[in-house]
């Protein structure tokens, strides 16, 4: 069964039909082919699908697309603005925090929502937050760093 | 001639970064192409049948259905080592998770549909799955033919067993430094299978051309030229018949080195007429269906004299290779010829036997079976340490390697700077020193462990440097970025060796059409023979520039150098851009010069061993020592790392950057394998099958990790002293932390992964015995 759903992704509005079981998932990679969110196991137990659902973390593979519908969805491509990237990517770059790259838009995404919430965060409340992301290359110590550094120097 | 470095040796940003940060590089699990079909597996719920029918008529007739392909339409095997592998099975299942038969469809929910429309009669066969009943006569032969299978390594099946792979060695005389020894120690410890869990599952699209029998495929691996090869030997296809494509690699520690999701796909893609087959592993068959870790059960027999000094060992090691042979034969080689770890043992009998079993299959594993022998080497010598008496720091310094030691085959090692990493990491971590702990029931502890690993030798690289018109430079690599910063390091050697900013080198992702052949991102070994590589290519296309700008500027090339983009002669200083040159070179028009590269250690003489013993000479030797700083909760068992302090000796750091995100990152995966992975079996079938139940470290396990970089004179050239540092970061951990855990509480595990369970267990029966 279709359904319509008429949705915000990075600003742009999308009116489309979609099966009902589709997932948000698939439809910001197979439908919008936004393919910067990643899908490491379609369980909502890697975190790399994370994507901001009206400025909150969610896993996008469990969150129905229909269910979106009228929702503000951000995703990686939506976070440069203009060419100039948000002070969240450019701290990712500027403490290497990253390698493979695969749970990195996750990792930024969470580290943006946590952020706009709390500009200071503990040690702690940077853990918890990006906790729910699997990284498997362990660029764990360096993303602690990026999102301390985004956190002083963004406000 | 000058050398310029500007880059190495400095904590450049990352060229990938951009690309990462915005989520625009492209991974094996984004390839999308026109007409491109979903692919899928179906699979053996049983670990050991034979098939007796498979009935695919239902599944042809499903909606989108295009091709539907059993091992009977495609008989062919593969493997690099032992052509024992079908892309589908054939007549016989060997693990749970085989494939057996695959769909293509016009989506992936149709190819899904369909394999559950496919009828499958097994006769059930007895299974075995543990590697010391494996190997024992009358046990159930997984591989009754394996003579007749084509192989590339000496291996041979002990008869009426499952051993396929047997590996002995000896030096000096065993008996007789057991004699000479003062204590003699036994003990039995064994490393787990683990996932590679990389975070992008397997993925590969295959695209046949009928018309001239070509495959490309496009396939996210850590060592394309060689998958290349593989994929021509096994379906008997000329090498320009097939060409590979890598993007984007999402993690590989040594799991995406075969043809996995690629099997599926080319088997798929011969019968869909030219539409290009996609196949994603889901993360259930990322986990069950491709490679893990080759368990290990490791028994160290090991005399010693009274001040610590070692007088013989003896090691046998069994080893689990699962279903089919991958690399676990090379594996199993180089665990067994590093189980004396860093130290000198002038007596050493060496056995190592890999056997086959009813498992998923098994092979490399970050550290290419140093990991395990770390393991076992490390944890025995605390338990030499604690009943001699003697430091754990003491001991290990007392029979460390120094300079000009010869290894087991006599090459006389060269770089050899690990008593530096020992002292260095104690001290960071204050071994010997600390409270207690903060509580009766949660007891701090500090542990050490130390580790050397060879690089595979000799091995090739080639590669090509290209400069365009406007002086921009292009660096054409077989060298996959899987991650660990390889493109940095090509791009920066690249900018030094040609002369030119960073900024004006691009790495391309490897493609076997264009990019020449190199061994692989393995072993450890891409920083330096992928580097030396880079910088003789460009050096040879500065070569050629220089004599442009000498016969342009009427001077003697021998007065000119590049540097920053710049042609600069000897006490004029800057004469035109290098841009200014091509474009004079070129007529106004476009060109481009190229500068070649092959490098292999092959031949050089550091490499001279004893008759026969060449093969395991190392070009370089990694050395490593991790001390660890752990809290045990004696009520919960739980084990938390607060702090590893990591020397590596890493000989020179091209981007000392991406020597920290390679120990950080090996720490964290050695925190994760050494207290949380494990797999949860019945009857041959994996339960966790997912990271709800296959738990790993994340940001809440993550310790304090201090990485020391341990350097050899500034004064050498850096890529003729730089060493590996992808995998010798992976070893040490895990006994660090036993270790700590013995310092804290006076418990030995030596069976990984070290749970709560084990830990109250072991307390108990501490208690009891008190």
């Amino acid at each position: 069964m279709k359904v319509s759903i008429d949705i915000h992704v990075n600003g742009e509005r999308y009116q489309k039909e979609v099966e009902a079981q589709t997932t948000l998932l698939e439809f910001l990679r197979g439908t919008l082919h936004l393919t910067g969110t990643k899908e490491g196991c379609g369980l909502g137990d890697c975190g790399t699908c994370i994507v901001l659902l009206d400025g909150k973390p969610v896993n996008s593979c469990l969150v129905l697309a229909a269910d979106a519908g009228g929702r503000k969805v951000t995703t990686i491509e939506g976070l440069a603005v203009d060419g100039k990237l948000h002070p969240v990517q450019q701290s990712f770059i500027d403490n290497s925090a990253f390698q493979c790259g695969f749970c990195t838009p996750a990792m930024i995404l969470s580290a943006k929502a946590l952020l706009d919430k709390r500009p200071e965060p503990t040690e702690q409340e940077i853990k918890q937050a990006l906790g729910g992301v699997l990284c498997r290359c362990g660029s764990h110590q360096k993303i602690l760093a990026a999102v301390q550094a985004a956190g002083k120097g963004e406000k | 001639m000058s050398q310029d470095a500007s880059y190495i040796g400095k904590r450049v940003q990352r060229v990938d970064a951009s690309v990462k940060v915005t989520g625009s590089a492209v991974y094996g699990v984004d390839v999308e192409l026109p007409g491109m079909l979903y692919g899928a597996a179906l699979r053996s719920p049983y670990a050991h049948a034979s098939i007796i029918a498979i009935d695919t008529s239902a599944a042809i007739q499903s909606t989108g259905v295009r091709a539907v392909v059993t091992g009977k339409d495609f008989p062919c095997l593969f493997g690099d080592m032992v052509r024992d592998q079908p892309f589908l099975a054939i007549d016989r299942v060997r693990f749970v998770g085989d494939p057996v038969a695959a769909v293509a469809a016009e989506t992936e929910a149709e190819a899904l549909e369909a394999l559950e429309k496919i009828r499958v009669q097994y006769e059930e066969l007895p299974a075995v799955f543990d590697p010391r009943e494996a190997m024992a006569e009358g046990a159930p032969l997984i591989h009754p033919d394996f003579e007749t299978y084509l192989r590339t390594i000496p291996a041979s099946m002990v008869p009426g067993t499952n051993i396929c792979v047997t590996r002995k060695f000896s030096l000096g005389n065993v008996e007789q430094g057991f004699a000479e020894a003062d204590e003699i120690f036994e003990d039995t410890f064994s490393a787990q299978a683990l996932s590679h869990a990389t975070m992008e599952p397997h993925a590969a699209v295959a695209q046949y051309t009928p018309l001239d029998g070509r495959y490309t495929v496009w396939s996210a691996s850590d060592r394309p030229q060689r998958l290349h090869k593989e994929l021509a030997d096994a379906l008997g296809l000329a090498h320009t018949q097939i060409r590979f494509i890598v993007p984007y690699v999402g993690g590989s520690f040594g799991g995406k080195n075969t043809l996995r999701a690629e099997a599926i796909a080319v088997a798929l893609a011969r019968f869909t007429h030219g539409r290009p087959v996609k196949v994603v592993f889901s993360r259930e068959e990322s986990i069950t269906a491709t490679q893990t870790r080759l368990a290990a059960h490791m028994k160290l027999t090991t005399g010693v004299k009274k001040d610590g000094l070692f007088t013989a060992r003896r090691a046998e090691i069994v080893w689990d290779n699962g279903a089919y042979i991958s690399n676990a034969p090379g594996v199993a080689n180089r665990g067994v010829l590093t189980i004396l770890g860093p130290y000198r043992i002038p007596n050493l009998d060496l056995v190592s036997r890999l056997v086959y079993t009813n498992n998923e299959t098994t092979g490399s594993y970050r550290g290419f079976g140093t990991t395990q022998v770390t393991w076992a080497c490390e944890g025995q010598m605390d338990i030499i340490a604690a009943k001699l008496g003697i430091d754990p720091l003491t001991i290990r310094l007392k029979n460390a390697y120094v300079e000009g030691d010869a290894y087991i085959n006599g090459q006389i090692m060269r770089d050899v700077r690990v008593k530096e990493t020992i002292e260095k990491a104690g001290a960071e971590i204050g071994l010997g020193t600390g409270g207690p702990g903060p509580s009766p029931t949660r007891r701090r502890g500090k542990g050490i462990a130390t580790m050397l690993k060879s690089t595979a030798t000799p091995t090739d690289s080639f590669c090509l440097v290209k400069v365009d018109v406007d002086g921009g430079v292009t660096v054409y690599s077989s060298s996959s970025e899987i991650g660990a910063g390889e493109k940095t390091i090509m791009a920066q050697i690249a900018a030094d060796a040609v002369g030119v900013p960073l900024a004006a080198v691009s790495v391309p992702n490897p493609d076997t059409a264009i990019t020449p052949y190199d061994h692989g991102v393995s072993s450890s070994r891409t920083t330096f023979h992928m580097g030396n590589c880079i910088q003789q290519a460009g050096r040879d296309v500065r070569g050629r520039l220089i004599q442009f700008a000498a016969g342009i500027l009427k001077t003697d090339p021998a007065r000119l150098r590049i540097s920053a983009g710049n042609i600069i002669e000897a006490g004029t200083g800057p004469r035109m851009t290098l841009k200014e040159l091509l474009a004079k070179k070129f007529n106004g028009k476009s060109g481009a010069v190229f500068g070649e590269g092959h490098f292999t250690p092959a031949g050089k003489p550091v490499l001279e061993a004893r008759e026969g013993l060449k093969g395991i000479s190392s070009i370089f030797w990694m050395f490593a020592t991790h001390a660890a700083e752990v809290e045990v909760d004696t009520e919960t068992g739980v084990v938390k790392v607060l702090k590893v302090a990591a020397a590596h000796d890493i000989g020179r750091a091209i981007n000392p950057t991406g020597c920290e995100q390679q120990i950080e990152g090996s720490v964290v995966l050695g925190v994760s394998n050494t207290l949380f992975e494990e797999f949860k079996k019945e009857r041959g079938r994996i339960l966790n099958d997912g990271f709800s139940d296959y738990k790993l470290a994340t940001m809440e396990d993550l310790p304090k990790i201090v990485s020391i970089l341990v350097e050899a004179d500034p004064d050498k050239e850096a890529l003729a002293v730089a060493k590996g540092i992808g995998e010798p970061a992976a070893a040490a951990t895990a006994p660090a932390i036993a270790n700590a855990i013995y310092n804290a509480v006076g418990i030995r595990i030596k069976d990984l992964p070290i749970t709560p369970d084990k830990v109250l267990a072991a307390l108990k029966r501490q208690a009891l015995d008190k």
